[in-house]
């Protein structure tokens, strides 16, 4: 027993010190390597600004090991630029090989070099990546999917528009990534989210409605008025919510009407439009939702009250009867005016 | 053999087999902590915590800060969460009744002005004597409450919050401005699932603080603030990490915790008379979600930071851990229904008895270990090189595991960038196992005793606050 | 205005890159540069140096992109300074809000440097 336990120790002891060397080892190596990364850097950002800004500039010939850096620091820069900067960017990926490179690393094995893989292809402005970057949005490995559905995002591919919704419902993707990516396509994508109201499971619709609210314009206003009165719930508060985010004062009458909807959360989203819009008439409505309410559509009333009709709100608030909503409303709006 | 003779021998296979199970268990966890954090680092890259940032989709969330007698540190704590990069967010300051200038520093310090706050009243607190919101910042409200403990602090921001998640944070913990960012992150992804997330916890003793943030990490002058760091990532990084990938995250650090407000609110909120209201809130999530069948994910998050000070002396180090293991074991306490109970899934079956055993019995095992073992040594019934052989091993196993934790970080994180800390922490790591181990182990038994007798209460730590750190240079004389 | 007659344009972001790209196009259009890592230097710098214009990131650390607008326009020699407004967030509140404290133009993240250019070209050539 005593000599297993010596063994042992003596392997133990091994151990400890093989990892302490690692650990040493390693952090030196690490140190010198970023010196020499942010070294190459430095030298090359001239380089990379040049690129970024005027698109021909004529490249010395670069070791394995700059040309790295080089890539890293424009694939930061892509991720800032748009426009004609994007595009001279996007012209050196693909005539120095990196396209094609990270392409075929999407078929890697190991998912994180897919996912890195992918997440580069975000920044290289390449459009020949959309198809297999689209494929790579059904990928096993989640991070992989979220990866492609940024750099979708980033090539405002419209073809992605449609996985991405279902995405948000169905989870397979972080729900803020799918969000983004559908963002970052911009209103181009309006179209294609209308067409998803009318086909599209309810859950679906929602999501679909709130991006309309957050991407198109006044023009949306008529159909997203019309689902404030559909059969879902979500669909409802997000509809509301939508149109306040447009500023739509044409739906005034019809938020007016969701005060009344059964459901909490679209009285809660139905006042805030409300205060969004700026909806004068609503003020006897939100002053009674101040009052009655449970606390959150309360809550959101009394702060759109203060927006919609500050008269109101203090006529309202010194009536006889206790009501904490309106008080607060007022005394926030006297001190933070 | 006589009863003696027997007693010791049984002792000392107990204490031998407990030392074995116990480190196979960490062994586990440093290689699952290991393989998570690796993933962590790596999937960090594409994180996208820019763009939740810069989202209108990200959920907002109210920061609670309760605050009892903080007068020296509140303004830089409140000044470090109002610059959290988060797009929405209202830091609501619960004063519990402070006996110091606590309301004082903060009005003066944000413009305070009284108003009338709508709250709800799902949890009973003790009375609020007012409410004041800040002219300057409109997200920032205090609330002026009598005295009730911490948890109670707490229960009247869980009843003021406007938003659908809370973040309950320590007076005296500062957040990296994107830790709040990180540490939301998995609701973010899966609001629909993950109803709670627990940040780590880095310690302060030692670093430069400017502005409310942490400008320089450093290694704190103090041995035994030291000895916490090396202890900090070992339980932290490895343990908890370790506890979240299978399901059965059980601490929340009380100082750093994002929560769905109205599980909370309708879970009955903290509890009032428990010192460790963290751990049992939590123990009470896990059992209420899967008493309904839902399902569900309480998940910690490696690297978003909040810093905190620790105590250097022993007397206020002693007491603190007592305290934690007094809640800890009041909770399991409290539910232990669940415990080897099929009804709650991995968490009743796995993740309640494994603490209950290596948290609550292992430091009694560990105790009686030592004694039994020497004296059968020094009777004649257990060799003594065995002995001294064990021992050696025992030792270097508690150092492989403590480097292997640092090796976690350093791989991972790197914050103690200074080569000459990382030789110091790995120094450090061997003396941990050397007497700083075995205190704890004491102080953990102590505190069963304390459990046992009923005793309670806070007892006080001595706090310099964090706005001051120790000039670099100047000796500590401890 | 510097002292060869050229335009001066206070730049400020905690993001080293974003520095970078703006000011190395704003200097090849010409323009003199001065750089600012967060809202307190940036105020600072510009009653330092009085630029002809600034180019201001919204979330920065410390004071942020609003609050460094609303300084400069409570300082006599800043107040009529135009200020562009840079940021990732673009919602209906986040531009009134930049209106209301008092910034002139905002332009949102990602960004051309070119346009960049153009729009500064466009501020100054009407004063």
């Amino acid at each position: 027993m005593i000599d297993e336990l010596g063994w042992v120790s003596g392997a133990l002891a091994l151990l400890s010190l093989l990892l302490v060397c690692t650990l040493a080892g390693r952090r030196v190596t690490l140190a010198r390597a970023e010196r020499r990364r942010l070294g190459a850097e430095e030298r090359l950002r001239p380089l990379a600004l040049a690129l970024v800004d005027g698109g021909s500039v004529p490249l010395p010939p670069l070791t394995a090991h700059d040309s790295r850096a080089l890539a890293v620091v424009l694939a930061r820069y892509a991720r800032q630029v748009n426009g004609a900067a994007l595009a001279y960017i996007g012209d050196f990926f693909e005539g120095h090989g990196h396209v094609a490179r990270e392409l075929s690393r999407l078929e890697d094995r190991r998912a994180w070099r897919r996912a890195s893989a992918a997440h580069a292809l975000g920044g290289m402005a390449s459009e020949r990546a959309i198809p297999v970057l689209l494929k790579a949005l059904a990928d096993p490995d989640r991070d992989v999917a979220a990866a492609a559905a940024r750099s979708l995002g980033r090539l405002r591919a419209l073809e992605a528009v449609e996985p991405l919704v279902y995405a948000l419902v169905d989870g397979r993707l972080p729900r803020a990534v799918s969000a983004q990516g559908l963002l970052s396509i911009g209103p181009e994508a309006v179209p294609r989210l209308r067409d998803l109201l009318a086909e599209a499971p309810a859950q679906v619709a929602a999501f679909a409605v709130d991006l309309i609210g957050l991407l198109g314009d006044a023009t949306n206003a008529p159909e997203l008025t019309v689902l404030l009165r559909d059969t879902s719930a979500e669909v409802r508060a997000h509809a509301a919510r939508a149109l306040g985010r447009l500023g739509a004062e044409e739906a005034a009458d019809e938020l007016r009407r969701a005060l009344d909807d059964r459901i909490p959360f679209v009285r809660v989203n139905a006042a805030h439009a409300l205060g969004a819009i700026g909806d004068v008439s609503a003020a006897p409505a939100l002053a009674r939702q101040a009052r009655m309410d449970g606390f959150d559509p309360a809550e959101a009333a009394a702060r759109a009250l203060v927006r919609v009709s500050p008269q109101v709100l203090e006529a309202v608030a010194a009536e006889p009867g206790n009501w904490p909503h309106l008080d607060q409303a007022v005394d926030l709006a006297r001190i933070q005016a | 053999m006589s009863v003696l003779e027997h007693a010791l021998v049984v002792f000392s296979l107990i204490s031998f087999g407990y030392f074995v199970l116990l480190n196979a268990v960490y062994l586990v966890f440093t290689g699952i902590a290991w393989r998570r954090v690796t993933y962590y680092r790596r999937a960090r890259q594409f994180s996208g915590a820019d763009e939740a940032f810069a989202s209108p989709l990200t959920p907002p969330v109210s920061i609670l800060l309760p605050a009892f007698n903080e007068e020296a540190g509140i303004v830089e704590s409140v000044r470090s969460l109002l610059a959290l990069r988060f797009p929405e967010l209202e830091v609501i300051v619960i004063n519990d009744g402070s006996t110091d200038g606590t309301l004082r520093r903060l009005a003066d310090g944000f413009d305070l002005a009284p108003i009338r706050k709508a709250t709800r009243t799902t949890l009973p607190t003790a009375p609020i004597r007012g409410s004041y919101a800040s002219r300057k910042h409109r997200e920032l409200w205090v609330i002026d409450k009598e005295n009730g403990g911490k948890a109670d602090a707490l229960n009247a921001g869980v009843n003021a919050a406007r938003y659908p998640y809370f973040c309950a944070v320590d007076a005296d913990a500062i957040l990296e401005p994107d830790a709040l960012l990180h540490v939301a992150k998995p609701i973010l992804d899966d609001p629909d699932v993950v109803v709670a997330t627990g940040g780590i916890v880095r310690i302060a003793n030692g670093c430069r603080i400017e502005h409310g943030q942490v400008v320089d990490v450093a290694l704190p002058r103090s041995r035994l603030a030291t000895l916490q760091v090396v202890e900090y990532l070992r339980a932290f990084l490895v343990g908890r990490m370790g506890w979240s990938r299978l399901g059965c995250l059980l601490i929340i650090s009380g100082a750093f915790g994002v929560f769905q407000r109205s599980l909370v609110a309708v879970a009955g909120g903290y509890s009032t008379t428990t010192v460790g209201e963290d751990v049992e809130l939590v123990v009470r999530l896990h059992r209420y979600l899967r008493e309904r069948g839902e399902a569900y994910r309480i998940q910690f998050v490696p690297d978003p930071v909040a810093w905190t000070e620790v105590p250097e002396d022993l007397g206020s180090l002693a007491r603190q851990r007592r305290r934690w293991q007094r809640g800890l074991a009041e909770a399991l306490w409290r539910h232990k229904v669940v415990t080897l109970n099929p009804r709650y899934g991995v968490f009743g079956l796995f993740a309640v008895p494994s603490f209950f055993l290596i948290e609550l019995v292992g430091p009694v095992i560990e105790l009686i270990g030592y004694p039994s073992v020497i004296a059968g040594a020094a009777l004649g019934y257990l060799s003594l090189t065995f002995l001294v052989a064990f021992s050696v091993v025992a030792i270097l196993v508690g150092a492989v595991l403590s480097v292997a934790a640092l090796a976690l970080e350093e791989f991972n994180f790197r914050r103690y960038k200074r080569g000459r800390e990382a030789a110091r922490l790995v120094a450090m790591s061997l003396v941990e196992n050397l007497g700083y181990r075995q205190l704890a182990t004491l102080w953990r038994v102590l505190a069963l005793v304390d459990v046992a007798r009923r005793r309670g209460g806070w007892g006080e730590v001595r706090r310099r606050g964090l706005g001051y750190a120790p000039a670099r240079g100047a000796s500590r004389g401890r | 205005m510097t002292d060869n007659g050229q335009p001066l344009i206070l730049i400020a972001d905690d993001d080293p890159d974003i520095l970078a790209l703006v000011s190395f196009r704003l200097q090849k259009a010409g323009y003199e540069i001065v750089q600012a890592r967060n809202g307190e230097e940036a105020v600072q710098a510009a009653l330092e140096r009085r630029p002809d214009l600034a180019i201001l990131d919204v979330m920065m650390p410390r004071v942020d992109g609003y609050e460094a607008t609303r300084r400069l326009r409570q300082h006599e020699e800043t107040k009529r300074m135009p200020v562009i407004l840079l940021t990732a967030r673009v919602q209906e509140d986040d531009i009134a809000r930049g209106f209301d404290a008092g910034a002139d133009d905002y332009v949102k993240k990602p960004f051309s440097p070119q346009e960049l250019g153009s729009r500064v070209q466009a501020v100054l050539g009407r004063r």
